[in-house]
């Protein structure tokens, strides 16, 4: 977030070491003193206090950011509370731990390296980073073992959620794709609610599209008293057959809309954590080199700053989907 | 606004020329102010003088609060009228309405349909809502009310009008969800008919192709004739009689090939699925036994043959169209052109024949 | 350093200027300048206006016809009204008055040398121009016909090509945005001079500092919102498609939530010039200065809560319905505030009738109009009938082109001496705005009536029933007129500013008399705006204000300005 100014003909702009100082200078002195101060700032504290607060702005909108999808988090989980609690069974928890621990490590150690910069600890500031940066890796190698192995089963978003993944799952939907034929086959389940325009991938038992289908629940109380009671019944609590989801009978229609909002918030965060990784790589390299010091640690700040928030979306991504069945 | 015609018109009418007032008050008093200031003190040469006052708290808190008094006033009034288009009385009449790009079907309570909308008179209807694909928003200007028709939900309305237009006048009822192509093409007749002239109309729109038949046993052509044209208003939003392109193939002569029904021919080469001749699907032992056995899949599954520079975009009519229905439909493809070659039907899908 | 030190008392008087500072294509391209950005801006926002006034034209010709033309199908009728609501919101309204205006005057409004992060704010004139080339892409790539609210299914299910594209092109204009926001925030925070205290900055900043706000906190929420809509479109996860469970009317919630504050965004500093505006051709301390700068401030917060009144008849429950509309109707009261404020402010005033003036007392007469007709709008039974009608069309178009776009230009005319040194002709000028101001009315005012009458909005045709014809034509056909018109007034002004530009006369530091610190630096500016910090006074206290008739100009004794602020006097 730190800003000089190349243009600015009569300045020197190499980042470098600055000097001793104290903030009471006036504004042309700093400039010859502080060589990493832009033209356009009066003293470097100015500049800091610039930086600190333009990343605190910019993490609000971060945080509305990720604010919109937990909101859309918490409305589709109060529309299908039973697809929730069904679904995180199908989640490991074990590495979703492992993960949560490795960021808070990588967190903690980002807070040492602050410091370290802010007392000219050469040495520990490029350990920190370095651990920092090995966390934040480690954190996407685990999730990439997770990703894939839900890759494998089929776990994924949309239709493709209901293709078979297993030899034994494309049996039974080759031989008998309804569930009136094979009552294993949970896929009837499928959007009760749907207007159902698309043709799903596995036929769908018959319905007649142009009959007025009871909804799920409607304005000025027209659910039918079938639904009410349906909906009262508590949710189912765990899937029966583990592996092979379409074969599951209790498994709640919906549940496809479970991994969608589960991709995309923790995709979300992954991308978030590959661009952590470029910015603590780099001020890395910067701090090898001795960019960094009690004088200037404006960066180191500011991606602490940053990397504190992306673990902390962590903190609540990882309860709200792990967590709660 | 155009004369309101529903049990809610005159409240919303009167609601909305109270704050029309108020405004004309407000825009006249802000306006007329301004031009009175603007030539009071104007500037003269370049003078600058630095007099009038900077604030002064009272008159600010006054125009504050005026207004927040007189909006609370509106609100409420405002307020009060919605909870009445809200609550729906018990004994309404209810008619189910689908829409669809782009056109409305109304079901009545005995399954008869229309594309028009009739309502008795008198009596509250409650409309119950939904949309086969996107979403669509019912409009009767005339009886102030509006509701969005969403997929996968069902909306209602209700109103009531007392005043029967009968079947020569009628209300407007217009799309006004932006809903794709023919958006401004969704619009239709509301009917309000006497009790007793609805009732009739329902029963009669129940089993009105059986009535037509019944009444005319000599003629067997009535049933395209009269029932045709009924019929093929929902078909004309997207297929035009007369040639002209439209985002379904007309169902005239469009490239040369003949008319709907005379392009099915054996002899023709009419272009289906990517460059196929529909004729290799048709014929004893193929895909459909004869020519209507076509045209009645693309109406009932118009997703199995897509002609040719067209795209897989028409909804079925399945459960809409009654299967006499679709026979009469069917005819009238068959009866486009009278044995001179004079077309049967102008481009509205009006009878023009002898 | 010593280098600056000994420059700047020549500064001070050297014809060195921000437009002269570096010569050539690449100082433009890589500028860190908030100026030359500014200006960039500037170019990029009237160009995209043009096309956007194209559209609008062609939309407006067609409406001459009641049926089918041959010119024009209805799927390029879709495509034209869809194109002039995205470019008009997305690459016009929403950076004109910050990312150009803004960009330009802010720093040295403020008294600073630039904004807080120049080189962000390259980099957000960057994006904007990826965004902007998005959308052409999506032209290239099949077009859409959305709409700009891009409402699911339909966004979901249509088949043109170019409906990702130009949601790409949103996302990242939105993130342009952001960042403005980001720097527009920080600045005023941080780089004040001293002596600039939060109740000694122009209403005009105030205004800006509010627009940050809002751009900072609800433009992440449309980013996610498009994005989701992208992953609907590819994916078909379910989150908006009705077909895989998903909800439609939550994506108009999303939308609105940004969408509605996105209004704000639009018209607040449209207010901030007109505060500046008033006050400067007046030659009169702003009335109730606190007011105007709190109304702002509560503008900006209620924008958050009133998204669902664009919602009445979507199927939402009633008790949002009822919520949305209460809390609706207290953004009219700090509007109704900043109107009678600029209205007392005239009085006793000196008022001259420049251009700018002309524009901005456009600006009051059509806020009114528009903020008025709100009032149906917000009101439950009423909007039923008139909601996606033209009453709606023309309320809008009266906030966001009459008042909203009204201020740009007029801010436009106010500050071009200072942007490029050069006075342009008052007597075209005049007439332009008085072209545009009848123009615009014969266009919207006629689509109240249409409204009112019940004809719904997106409509390619009109002619299908019989009757509905007739009912509509004369309001549509003067209202294409009216269209005409007004863009007459606008090619015509175009040209006497670019005739200015080549051919003006050379522009005094301070043409109107304005006492804020903009007006103390030479026109064009310094590239550093300042040589030495400026001594901050009552930027509304024009008592140290006189015409000097050497300068064809008017000068602030800065002697007189600061003591008599001390004294109070201006107050």
């Amino acid at each position: 977030m730190s800003s000089s100014n190349p243009t600015a003909g009569a300045h020197a702009h190499n980042h470098g070491h600055g000097h001793g100082h104290d903030h009471g200078h006036d504004a042309h002195g700093d400039h010859g003193k502080y060589p990493f101060l832009a033209h356009h700032f009066d003293t470097p504290n100015q500049q800091f206090e610039s930086g600190k607060l333009g990343m605190w702005v910019f993490l609000a909108t971060e945080v509305l950011f990720f604010g919109a999808l937990f909101v859309l988090y918490a409305i589709m989980r109060f529309k299908n509370p039973e697809v929730f609690s069904y679904a995180s069974h199908y989640l490991d928890t074990i590495l979703g731990g492992i993960n949560t621990c490795v960021l808070i490590l990588s967190s903690l150690t980002m807070a040492l390296a602050v410091r370290a910069a802010q007392t000219n600890k050469q040495r520990m500031l490029v350990t920190c980073l370095s651990l920092t940066l090995v966390g934040a890796i480690g954190f996407l190698v685990i999730k990439y073992f997770e990703y894939t192995h839900k890759f494998e089963v089929n776990l994924k978003w949309g239709q493709a959620f209901y293709q078979p993944a297993t030899e034994e799952a494309r049996e039974i939907v080759k031989t008998a794709p309804t569930p009136a034929e094979n009552p294993r086959l949970a896929i009837a389940a499928v959007n009760p609610s749907a207007g159902a325009t698309a043709d799903p991938i596995v036929p769908l038992p018959p319905v007649d599209r142009t009959a007025i289908a009871a909804p799920k629940a409607g304005p000025a109380g027209i659910a039918p008293a079938a639904m009410v009671e349906e909906s009262t019944k508590p949710p189912s609590l765990a899937p029966v057959v583990k592996d092979n989801h379409i074969l599951d009978p209790s498994m709640p229609p919906n549940t496809h809309r479970f991994f969608a909002i589960y991709y995309i918030m923790t995709g979300l965060h992954g991308v978030h954590v590959v661009i952590g990784v470029g910015v603590i790589g780099w001020i890395l390299v910067a701090a090898i080199r001795g960019a960094y010091s009690s004088d200037y640690f404006t960066p180191v700040d500011l991606v602490g700053l940053y990397w504190h928030v992306v673990d902390l979306v962590w903190i609540f991504l990882f309860p709200l989907f792990y967590l709660i069945h | 606004m155009p004369e309101g015609a529903s049990n809610f018109s005159g409240t919303v009418d009167w609601v909305f020329h109270f704050i029309n007032y108020i405004n004309y008050f407000f825009f006249f008093l802000v306006v007329g102010l301004m031009v009175y200031f603007v030539w009071k003190y104007r500037q003269k040469g370049r003078e600058v003088y630095a007099r009038g006052p900077s604030h002064h708290t009272a008159l600010e808190l006054g125009w504050t609060i005026l207004p927040t008094i007189i909006v609370v006033v509106i609100f409420f009034m405002g307020f009060r009228g919605f909870v009445d288009m809200k609550t729906v009385p018990a004994d309404a009449y209810q008619i189910d309405v689908t829409a669809q790009q782009w056109s409305w079907q109304f079901k009545y309570p005995n399954g008869a349909t229309s594309a028009d909308l009739y309502i008795p008179a008198g009596k509250p209807v409650k409309l119950v809502m939904r949309s086969n694909d996107v979403i669509h928003s019912l409009y009767i200007p005339d009886f102030r009310v509006k509701q969005d028709v969403v997929p996968g939900r069902y909306t209602t309305m209700w109103f009531q009008a007392d005043h029967a237009t009968g079947e020569d006048d009628f209300h407007l009822l217009f799309c006004t969800e932006f809903c794709g192509k023919d958006h401004s093409r969704m619009n239709q007749k509301v009917f309000v008919l006497g009790e007793v002239q609805f009732d009739d109309w329902v029963t009669k729109q129940g089993r009105w192709l059986d009535e037509l038949a019944k009444n005319n046993p000599d003629d067997p052509t009535i049933l395209w004739k009269v029932g045709g044209p009924k019929l093929v208003g929902r078909c004309l939003s997207c297929h035009s009689l007369d040639g002209k392109s439209g985002t379904g193939p007309s169902w005239g002569d469009y490239d040369g090939t003949g008319n709907i029904w005379e392009r099915l021919d054996k002899d023709k080469v009419h272009k289906v699925d990517g460059g196929k001749p529909v004729q290799d699907l048709i014929g004893p032992g193929r895909k459909y036994e004869t020519r209507e056995a076509y045209l009645r899949a693309s109406i009932l599954a118009p997703g199995e043959v897509i002609v040719d520079g067209y795209g897989n975009v028409m909804p079925t009519f399945k459960g809409q169209l009654r299967d006499p229905e679709v026979d009469v439909l069917i005819d009238m493809m068959k009866n486009l052109k009278d044995e001179d070659g004079k077309p049967n039907f102008d481009s509205k899908g009006k009878y023009i024949g002898k | 350093m010593t280098t600056l030190d000994a420059r700047s008392p020549i500064a001070a008087e050297a014809p060195d200027n921000y437009l002269t500072f570096r010569r050539g294509l690449l100082s433009w391209l890589l500028t860190l300048d908030h100026k030359r950005i500014g200006v960039m801006y500037l170019v990029a926002v009237l160009a995209s206006f043009f096309v956007g006034g194209v559209m609008a034209l062609l939309v407006r010709t067609k409406l001459l016809f009641p049926g089918e033309v041959t010119w024009m199908t209805a799927e390029q009728y879709n495509q034209a009204f869809t194109l002039h609501g995205a470019i008009m919101v997305f690459l016009v309204i929403i950076p004109s008055i910050p990312a150009a205006l803004g960009n330009f005057v802010l720093p040295i409004m403020l008294g600073a040398k630039d904004v807080a992060f120049p080189r962000l704010n390259l980099f957000s004139f960057y994006l904007w121009l990826a965004g902007a080339a998005c959308a052409v892409y999506s032209l290239l790539a099949g077009g859409f016909d959305t709409g700009w609210t891009f409402y699911t299914p339909y966004s979901t299910n249509t088949t043109l090509g170019g409906v990702i594209p130009v949601l790409v092109g949103v996302f990242i204009l939105g993130f342009s945005s952001i960042f403005t926001g980001v720097n527009f925030i920080v600045t005023i925070h941080k780089l004040r001079p001293p002596g600039m205290t939060w109740f000694r900055m122009p209403l005009f900043l105030w205004a800006l500092y509010a627009t940050a706000v809002i751009q900072v906190l609800a433009t992440p929420v449309l980013g996610i919102t498009v994005a989701l809509l992208v992953i609907e479109r590819v994916f078909n996860i379910g989150i908006f498609d009705p077909s895989m469970g998903g909800d439609p009317v939550l994506f108009q919630h999303f939308f609105w939530f940004y969408s509605h504050p996105a209004v704000y965004i639009m018209i607040l500093p449209g207010m901030g010039i007109i505060s500046e505006i008033i006050s400067v051709h007046s030659h009169r301390h702003i009335f109730g200065f606190r007011f105007i700068a709190f109304s702002s401030i509560a503008i900006a917060i209620f924008s958050f809560l009133v998204w669902g009144h664009h919602m009445f008849t979507s199927g939402q429950s009633p008790l949002m319905n009822v919520l949305f509309s209460a809390i609706t109707f207290s953004v009219a009261i700090p509007s109704a505030v900043k109107v009678f404020n600029w209205l007392a402010t005239l009085y006793k005033g000196s008022i001259s009738l420049n251009t700018p003036m002309l524009y901005g007392l456009s600006f009051l007469f059509l806020f009114t109009i528009g903020g008025l007709t709100g009032i149906p709008l917000a009101v439950l039974s009423t909007d039923i009938h008139l909601h996606d009608t033209y009453f709606v069309v023309a309320h809008f178009h009266y906030v966001m082109m009459g008042s909203a776009l009204i201020a740009m230009i007029g801010g436009l005319h106010h500050w071009w001496p200072k942007m490029f040194g050069v006075m342009y002709s008052e007597f075209w000028g005049r007439i332009a705005c008085g072209l545009v101001f009848v123009g615009f009315n014969m266009t919207f005012f006629t689509q109240f009536m249409l409204g009112s009458q019940g004809m719904p909005r997106r409509y390619y045709s009109y002619d299908q029933i019989e009757g509905m014809a007739e009912a509509f034509k004369m309001y549509h056909h003067i209202s294409t007129g009216g269209s005409y018109i007004m863009a007459l007034g606008f090619v015509i002004t175009g040209i006497y500013l670019l005739h200015s530009l080549f051919a003006g006369k050379k522009a005094p530091a301070n043409p109107w008399g304005g006492a804020s610190l903009e007006w103390q630096c030479t026109s064009p500016p310094p590239h550093d705006n300042f040589s030495k910090t400026p001594r901050v006074g009552d930027c509304y206290d024009f008592s140290a204000v006189r015409w000097d008739e050497k300068q064809e100009g008017y000068v602030v004794d800065t002697e007189a300005h600061t003591a008599s602020t001390k004294n109070g006097k201006g107050h």
